[in-house]
């Protein structure tokens, strides 16, 4: 629909000339382009009198006059270019979706995506494919915005400078043709793991035409170890896959499966399953040192130094799998407690129990834990092992010793990601050895600053590949659409360099999936190959295995304390390990624990803050083996004392616009090792802003998380309704009647949604989702610092504690918690042992809602079928309905944040077209041009228009927004089944016929815990869900009938644990509401 | 005396010229920057002479032949350059006025048709459910089979939608009639203005149409 260079206004009559006549005239032109521009920039250039300021903005106004009346009134000429030959099967306006798969390091996640017109928008999870409930991770919801990455590498590069594509391809060409002259002397591959059988055919063939080369894998998180443990525990090639739905007591000694491990979406969407409230739910103890997402979903959780782990472990396994040794000593009566009651509960669920160990961990703990597992009966229960091809791996330590000639770096950044591997030395050996370094990659990062040849890769969206996921079956990768810019796909690269006549990557992957053309069609629609992989049966573990068992283990040598700290690198939550790192929705995603935006930190104690004499946003030094990194400190309650805690993936220097620049490079002491000792830490006495969305931990005793332990839920199932262990306010019915009252009457349906607490776990995908359903912009650091993110669904933390532990639970007192300024919870004690919970938050699409009646404009109403609704052309910003809303889910537009050039992310200011240039070219003048672009370059205002969901508005400044329950797919839903209804009654949609949409937020979420649909359908499963005894409002005595219900928490402690009590934030409640009635 | 006798007319010259002042701006603004008149009446002209009235009129062509979208998708769609060639590969195949039809149908260059109804981007509108439940093509576009070139014949402003989305029955008629420009109720005009109501509400009572009138119906 864009003007097309044959089609000009010459050869159509014009309606409307008044001024344009004027317009055309050179004088105008000249009066246009000349005198305004140069009385701005001066104004800009020297700073300029407010009097010369008043004559510009006079200029303006008359210009814009002149314009509403020239151009304002008349419609401009639009085209609409219809296809020369209509393709088949294809309707302009409707989506299309197609199956594909992203690909992991261990595996993939099957993926449905939804495309519009060729470019695809939005990425669910593939619900077709066995055991899937049609969620992803936020990785994976996130991966579509480095599609329309304006930063992605564009072009092929031989040392610095552009290359055609044709030049770039001989010259792999001769490079193969060099190496298969002399074996592939010299000749080394640096990959990343990857689970193609595509990939691995390859590599084979490479492995036989030049036989002297080498292959190395390299990742910076290393997932890889539960493979590598599983296949020397016993012996063959296999890789376990953990059943948390079958287990009924899971130990994690340092696994955070729900969080920075790998394949997490099926983790949570497994121990979801086995968490349903009620008699047979399962148990989680955790040991551990950060606080992760699995802690803060743990029965019980053990506070312990990542390197002291072990001994928890091997305390348990004396008891579990007796060894002939005492139990070694662990640090605590306490610990010696939990542990040894923790020991009891494995053994009386035996075969139902199972023992996970982190991928941060050493290989010794994961052989420990197989034996402790195969001891308790769970292998081939909890724990099945499938039969895998072992994964090559050759010791980075030889790159530097052979002598390489060619270096082929496969994706990744490991100039980025390891300081230790030979890079450096390579790089100095290079100019003796004379050799290459080709880098085939997505960014143009460190890595390909220090690269020769740089060949850019295509996103997964854009390529055709193979995977194999973590529980074995094959998916296809099949692109949605054509390479943006031109990339090579990975397989089609690797062919080129082994000199394949067939070099196109759908064939690669056709000849690898081999069988008959029905097959493949088949396997392409459905997004993966039918075929059920069985577990080795009848495995046990290896002598060998056991004799490496009974070896002493080096732990800790010296015991920690703060001149001797522990450092635990931890892959992140958003950026990965950097991957992610210009991936703007992700820096701006709130850390499912910290809710830091934009930044890492290091992660203390609060004890050892104190210790150390830091406080939140203290900028230290932290020194470990002889290499030292600044970044700023955050106290993290639950953390465990004398542990730092460093997420990888910050710091980048060549991300991009985004990325560059954001937090500090963890890797600069990163040696390979997760959990090193020995670090010291210095502060340096400067201070570092942090931009935190929730910076008050604390719920101050409101009950808007509603909690109880298994008893106390059998014995009162009810507990979590209005009137919340007998304290709660009743709610008084209001004296006027509701319009929507008579409005359901007629009405088709009324929609609404539950949030099942007892299985959200906070990873943080339906905020993700959210985002790209609704072309949620992102606004930048500074702006999240004053709290003007626009996420429509928030997932708050709360931390609750011990009551006794508060020094004042009375929240009417000066000194208490609510008086006190956030800053100050970082030294309250009560935050060394603290209870997480998580709570999705968006608007609650309330019955009576607080926010429609002070609009003054009734930009936002009630709809027939209970949405609370924004109109955003009637909006005027007044900010009054946020102000009014009780759950604080409003999301005002403060800036025209789709505008804002990437650039000013990170800006402290923000620029106005008045001041700012693009280009080189004046931003006023751009916009006079063409009003649309902003202040983004071309490049990036072209991307972010293909990234964006046609079916919802982009909302501009001065707008208010909020989360619509997805408003446009419960329209498209009505609109389908109307059209399908013709002539007839049939228009209302059901769950029972699948007609009925899911919200975004709700297809995301590998927990299942939100259920969103008809509540004036009985048999629909949200009403099944708000008549449990579970289900309550938040907030309800406010009188505001919220739609969005929550299912209260049950937690499933153990009576016999030393740390068994009722939940924490039952406990405050009750105690500051005692307090409350003896104040008043 | 302090104020001069002709201040006596003062109030009244300064209410009248109020008043012209006024009706001028409301006057202007009507005309300049209403649906009403800057939308309706809009005729561009179109890079191919085609003509509707001797296509969807005379020859009687349905109008799902070309936009065959329009029960399928919220947009009615453009037929492409080789829906065109289906009948003009026979018919007047060497006119020098279907220069530019062969030339795209063969070189797949689209043909930069003006558009002319158009409503805005904040407003989420389907063709599919109006044309499947009843909706005639007549009540937006006009008696596009008398047209030779195509013009805008009603506003489309948000009042024109909400006629209809308050009132259905006055305006729907049977599905399979959906696409007969010309059908009434009955060849007497009064006698079809009161079978319009009557079987019109029938329709709606059958049809469970709804009286759509808040804002996500229309606005996401």
């Amino acid at each position: 629909m864009n003007h097309s260079p044959t089609s000009n206004s010459a050869n159509g009559r014009r309606y409307w000339r008044s001024l344009d006549e004027l317009a055309d005239t050179p004088e105008f032109k000249d009066w246009l382009h000349r005198e305004f521009p140069v009385g701005a920039s001066e104004m800009v250039a020297d700073g300029s009198s407010r009097r010369h300021f008043l004559k510009i903005m006079s200029a303006s106004f008359a210009l814009a006059g002149v314009a509403t009346l020239g151009a304002g009134c008349r419609r401009p000429e639009e085209h609409l270019e219809p296809f020369g030959k209509q393709p088949e099967n294809y309707t302009f306006g409707e989506a299309q979706y197609y199956a594909t798969a992203m690909p992991t390091r261990t595996g993939a996640i099957p993926l449905v995506v939804k495309s519009y017109e060729g470019r695809p928008v939005k990425i669910e999870g593939n619900a077709l494919f066995p055991g899937s409930n049609g969620s992803t991770d936020r990785y994976a919801q996130a991966s579509i915005l480095d599609l329309y990455d304006p930063d992605r590498a564009r072009h092929f590069k031989h040392d610095g400078k552009e290359v055609s594509r044709e030049e770039a391809l001989n010259f792999l060409a001769e490079l193969s043709k060099k190496f298969a002259a002399n074996q592939g002397e010299g000749l080394a591959f640096l990959a990343e793991s990857s689970t193609s059988p595509s990939r691995a055919r390859l590599q084979k063939i490479i492995a036989d035409k030049f036989p002297k080369s080498q292959w190395f894998t390299y990742d910076a998180i290393d997932s890889g170890i539960h493979q590598r443990a599983a296949t020397q525990a016993f012996g063959q090639p296999v890789k376990p896959v953990f059943h948390f739905d079958k287990a009924k007591v899971i130990l994690s000694l340092d696994c955070d499966f729900l969080g920075d491990e790998e394949d997490v979406h099926n983790h949570i969407r497994k121990f979801a399953a086995g968490r349903k409230a009620g008699e047979g739910m399962s148990r989680l103890y955790a040991v551990e040192s950060l606080f992760t997402l699995t802690g803060a979903s743990a029965d019980h959780r053990l506070r312990v130094a990542a390197s002291e782990i072990a001994k928890v472990a091997e305390f348990i396994s004396c008891f579990v799998a007796p060894q002939p040794d005492i139990p070694p000593p662990v640090s605590s009566e306490f610990e010696s407690r939990w542990a040894y009651e923790c020991a009891n509960d494995l053994m009386a669920n035996r075969q139902k129990a199972m023992v996970v160990v982190g991928q941060r961990q050493p290989l010794e703990m994961h052989l420990l834990a197989h034996a402790i597992n195969s001891a308790l009966g769970s292998i081939g229960n909890t724990v099945e092992l499938i039969p895998t091809a072992e994964n090559f791996r050759a010791d980075l330590k030889n790159l530097e010793t052979i002598g390489t000639d060619t270096l082929v770096i496969l994706g990744g950044n490991s100039a980025y990601t390891s300081s230790l591997w030979p890079f450096e030395t390579y790089q100095q050996h290079k100019s003796r050895r004379a050799g290459t370094i080709v880098r085939f990659g997505y960014y143009e990062d460190e890595t390909a600053e220090k690269s020769d040849w740089n060949f850019p890769a295509t996103h997964f969206l854009e390529s055709w590949n193979d995977a194999i996921t973590s529980d074995g079956v094959t998916v296809p990768v099949q692109p949605l659409i054509q390479p943006l810019f031109g990339g090579l796909t990975e397989l089609e690269f690797i062919a080129r360099v082994a000199g394949e006549s067939q070099a196109n990557a759908y064939e690669i992957v056709r000849a690898t999936f081999g069988g008959s053309n029905e097959a493949w069609k088949k396997s392409l629609f459905n997004g993966f190959v039918q075929k059920t992989v069985s577990p080795v049966a009848n495995i046990r573990l290896t002598k060998e295995a056991l004799v490496q068992l009974a070896l002493p283990r080096s732990m800790s040598p010296a015991s920690l304390g703060k001149d001797n700290l522990e450092v635990i690198f931890f892959r992140d939550a958003k950026v990965d390990d950097g991957r992610f790192a210009n991936n703007g929705w992700m820096q701006e995603l709130p850390d499912p624990i910290t809710k830091m935006t934009w930044d890492n930190a290091v992660l203390v104690s609060r004890k050892t803050a104190r210790e150390l004499g830091v406080a939140n946003g203290d900028m230290v030094e932290i020194t470990l083996n002889g290499r030292s990194v600044k970044g700023p400190i955050w106290t993290q309650p639950g953390m465990a004392d004398y542990s730092l805690g460093l997420a990888l993936g910050y710091g980048r220097e060549r991300a991009g616009r985004v990325g560059t620049g954001v937090g500090f490079n963890a890797y600069k002491i990163f040696s390979g090792k997760y959990i090193e000792t020995g670090a010291t830490l210095r502060k340096t006495g400067e201070t570092y802003t942090i931009s935190c969305t929730q910076d008050h931990w604390s719920m101050e005793g409101r009950p808007a998380v509603r909690e109880a332990n298994l008893d106390e839920f059998i014995k009162e199932p009810a507990f979590a309704r209005e009137s919340f262990h007998g304290k709660e306010p009743p709610i008084v019915q209001s004296l006027y009647p509701n319009p929507l009252d008579e409005a359901k009457k007629t009405a088709l349906h009324q929609w609404g949604m539950t949030v099942d607490l007892n299985a959200c776990v906070g990873c943080g995908t339906c905020v993700i989702a959210c985002q790209s359903e609704n072309n949620i912009p992102i606004v930048g650091k500074e702006q999240v610092g004053r709290g003007r993110e626009m996420h429509w669904l928030r997932i708050d933390r709360y931390f609750t504690s011990d009551p006794k532990r508060k020094n004042n639970p009375s929240r009417f007192s000066l000194s208490a918690d609510m008086n006190q300024k956030d800053e100050n919870q970082q030294f309250a004690e009560w935050i060394d042992d603290v209870q997480a919970v998580n709570q999705p938050m968006m608007c609650h699409h309330c019955e009576t809602a607080p926010c429609e009646s002070v609009c003054p404009v009734n930009a936002t109403v009630h709809d027939q079928e209970g949405l609370n609704v924004m109109a955003y052309n009637r909006c005027i910003g007044t900010r009054y309905c946020s102000n009014n809303c009780p759950y604080k889910v409003r999301r005002f537009n403060y800036l025209d944040f789709n505008k804002r050039p990437l650039t000013e992310l990170k800006g402290t200011l923000y620029s106005t077209t008045l001041t700012h240039k693009t280009a080189g070219e004046w931003d006023l003048l751009r916009w006079w041009k063409d009003s649309n672009s902003g202040m983004r370059t071309e490049d990036e205002w072209d991307l972010i228009k293909l990234s964006k969901n046609p079916d919802v508005t982009v909302r501009m400044r001065g707008v208010m927004e909020k989360c619509t329950y997805c408003t446009q797919r419960i329209e498209h839903a009505k609109i389908k089944q109307k059209a399908k209804a013709g002539q007839t009654g049939e228009v209302r949609l059901l769950e029972a016929e699948g007609t009925v949409p899911k919200t975004a937020c709700q297809q995301a979420c590998p927990a299942s815990a939100i259920t969103f649909g008809d509540v004036s359908d009985a048999d629909s499963s949200v009403s099944k869900l708000k008549a449990l005894p579970l289900n309550y409002s938040v907030l309800g005595d406010l009188l505001t009938k919220p739609r969005t219900t929550y299912l209260a928490r049950v937690r499933n402690p153990n009576p016999d644990m030393p740390d068994y009590h009722a939940p924490f934030s039952t406990e405050e409640y009750e105690s500051q509401s005692l307090t409350q009635k003896g104040n008043s | 005396m302090i104020f001069p006798k002709w201040t006596n007319w003062l109030p009244l010259a300064l209410g009248l010229g109020a008043v012209l002042v006024g009706g001028g701006v409301a006057a202007g603004v009507t005309i300049y920057l209403t649906p009403k008149y800057t939308r309706a009446g809009y005729q561009p002209v179109q890079p191919v002479p085609f003509s509707h009235q001797v296509h969807a009129g005379q020859l009687g062509l349905d109008c799902r032949y070309c936009h065959n979208g329009v029960e399928k998708s919220w947009f009615a769609n453009l037929p492409g350059a080789s829906t065109c060639m289906n009948c003009h590969n026979q018919v007047l195949k060497d006119d020098p006025r279907l220069q530019i039809v062969r030339d795209s149908a063969e070189t797949g260059q689209p043909i930069p048709w003006v558009q002319v109804h158009k409503v805005p981007d904040y407003v989420y509108f389907s063709h599919e459910v109006h044309v499947r439940r009843g909706m005639s093509c007549v009540k937006c576009h006009g008696r596009v089979d008398q047209m030779d070139e195509v013009k805008h014949d009603q506003s489309f402003s948000m009042s024109f939608c909400l006629d209809c989305h308050r009132d259905p029955a006055s305006y729907i008629r049977p599905v399979d009639k959906v696409t007969s420009l010309g059908w009434q109720w009955s060849t007497n005009a009064t006698e079809a203005a009161k079978l319009q109501q009557t079987e019109g509400q029938k329709l709606v009572d059958h049809m469970r149409v709804e009286t759509l009138q808040s804002c996500s119906a229309c606005h996401r």
